[in-house]
């Protein structure tokens, strides 16, 4: 009987503190004197301190995404080009011009972004992403011809597969500098017969810039980039910016994008604003369409996307995102790099393009689901 | 009579052994502040567990309503009246021994998530803060410091 009573009180004693433990973990409630915290220091001496690479109401940054992104109904007209010229120089051949009707085009679009070295003093993020896009056409060619913008995009369509760092450092609470950079291979290729290395394009951006609040950040800086179909360099500006409250925002890296933010809650958010798309896609992978002995054909294509984006967490981390807009041609030009080596032209220069084509506008959808960043 | 020697000498051992690791684990509690120096945060050992409640906000009230801070952004509509001072952050550590802290979670008041967390002393007055989704690779690592609680008089 003695056993079973120091038993007894045992249990009792235990239950007690477990109990009087788990109230003190799920209790929200104390009487602590918070006062006594609002004048310390720190115990080795003065701490550096670095701005975050984000501010408060920022969307979350997208880990891995994988996407599906379909444009409407859309006339080409491929342009007319003429032949490599001959010891008299004249050309023996003419393309012509010719306009087909494509029902949609979509494609495609995945990408990852893992941060390798994630620290409040650097974050340095590593990409890869693979998009493509092929084209539907309504009809058939009414005529084949030998060299052909739409036998290429009807057969191949587009690719583009490429690798990126983003690096952002800070040097103190207010300011920062982000580096981006990426190398991307683009094309009519296929993974079976994938484009060398040696046709990539590569593009940075260096960002200077500060975080005066918690609440906005801007930075200026300059970039190359292919944004606008060809090679460019152009200054780039971004602001970060929510309003007192939370409600509105903005999220600007222009000209490559610019958005107004409307956030219901943490969890789900709504968009309006545009994207500046585009890439250099090197036209001589596929062996069945000679440009008359052209060896370096490259399609500059660039977009801009005026847009609607719902953005919502559907478990956790897991957010899917839905865009809905109008897409509307910058260029959709072929270009001839001699000797396979790329030129600048910029906005002011007067080289001509080796076919000048006309592409409508159209709306487009694009929906993706996401794994988003702490 | 040797036996009983040994025995009590080991015992003595042990126990010496086991006061070094919980007093190498409680090195843990004290008040620390994270790198964006908005909030300090108080880890406590509750039971066999570690556990850090916000006591300092730089900014303790709301800027709209002009009253303290409230926990507005969790997804529990019920819990999204509690004061933000005074909410446990960080949940359920355990120490697993050379510095390390494992098994717990974090809290973000700003955005409402509660991330997978580990905690690395890396010295007696820096703490690696690392919250994940998953696995450690999708994470963001946060550097805290300890301040220094003046003694009382």
């Amino acid at each position: 009987m003695r056993i079973d009573l120091k038993y007894l009180f045992t249990t009792l004693a235990l239950c007690g503190v477990v109990s009087f433990s788990l109230a003190q973990v799920e209790g929200e409630e104390d009487e602590e004197d918070y006062s006594m915290y609002d004048n310390l220091d720190f115990a080795d001496g003065e701490a550096k301190r670095f701005c975050s690479s984000k501010i408060k109401g920022l969307s979350p940054a997208k880990l891995i995404s994988i996407g599906y992104d379909v444009q409407g109904a859309q006339t080409l007209t491929a342009g007319s080009f003429a032949g490599p010229l001959d010891a008299l120089g004249q050309s023996q051949v003419l393309s012509p011009a010719e306009t087909r009707n494509i029902d949609f085009s979509h494609g495609l679009r995945v990408a990852a972004n893992i941060p390798v070295i994630s620290r409040n003093n650097i974050i340095v993020q590593l990409g890869a992403n693979h998009w493509s896009h092929t084209y539907e056409y309504s009809e058939p060619a009414a005529t084949v011809l030998p060299v052909d913008l739409h036998q290429v995009l009807e057969q191949d369509g587009l690719q583009t597969t490429g690798i990126n760092t983003t690096v952002f450092k800070p040097f103190n609470e207010k300011s920062f500098v982000i580096f981006q950079g990426s190398m991307d291979v683009n094309g009519n290729y296929n993974w079976s017969n994938f484009q060398s290395p040696r046709y990539a394009t590569y593009s940075a951006a260096l960002i200077w810039g500060q975080r005066p609040r918690d609440n906005k950040q801007w930075g200026v800086g300059l970039s190359r980039t292919y944004r606008a179909g060809e090679l460019d360099y152009i200054p780039v500006f971004l602001f970060n910016w929510t309003s007192t409250g939370g409600k509105w925002g903005t999220e600007l890296l222009l000209p490559a994008r610019g958005h107004v933010r409307y956030t219901f809650n943490p969890r789900s958010m709504l968009f309006a604003g545009f994207e500046l798309e585009g890439q250099s896609y090197r036209l001589n992978n596929n062996l069945n369409v000679d440009w008359y002995g052209t060896d370096f054909v490259e399609l500059r294509r660039s977009e801009l996307r005026f847009r609607l984006v719902y953005e919502r967490s559907i478990y956790n981390f897991i957010w899917i995102s839905a865009q809905a807009g109008y897409r509307v041609n910058y260029l959709f030009d072929l270009d001839q790099l001699d000797g396979g080596d790329e030129f600048f032209r910029g906005f002011f220069g007067d080289q001509p393009y080796f076919a000048i084509n006309e592409l409508s506008n159209t709306p487009y959808f694009n929906i993706s689901i996401n794994l988003v960043s702490p | 009579m040797k036996t009983a020697r040994f025995i009590i000498a080991l015992l003595t051992l042990a126990l010496g052994a086991s006061n070094a690791i919980a007093q190498d684990a409680d090195q843990l509690v004290g008040v620390w502040e994270p790198s964006h120096g908005k909030a300090r945060v108080k880890i406590e050992k509750i039971g066999e567990k570690y556990y850090g409640k916000i006591v300092w906000l730089k900014e303790p009230n709301d800027e709209t309503t002009g009253e303290p801070k409230t926990d507005k952004n969790n997804p529990d509509p019920a819990l999204r009246e509690n004061k933000l001072r005074g909410y446990r952050i960080l949940k359920d550590f355990t120490f697993k021994g050379e510095g390390e802290y494992a098994d717990g979670t974090i809290y973000d008041p700003e955005n409402g998530n509660t991330y997978s967390c580990t905690i690395k002393m890396t010295d007696e007055n820096t703490l690696d803060i690392r919250g994940y989704i998953g696995v450690s690779a999708f994470g963001r690592t946060d550097v805290w410091k300890r301040l220094s609680i003046p003694s009382k008089k």
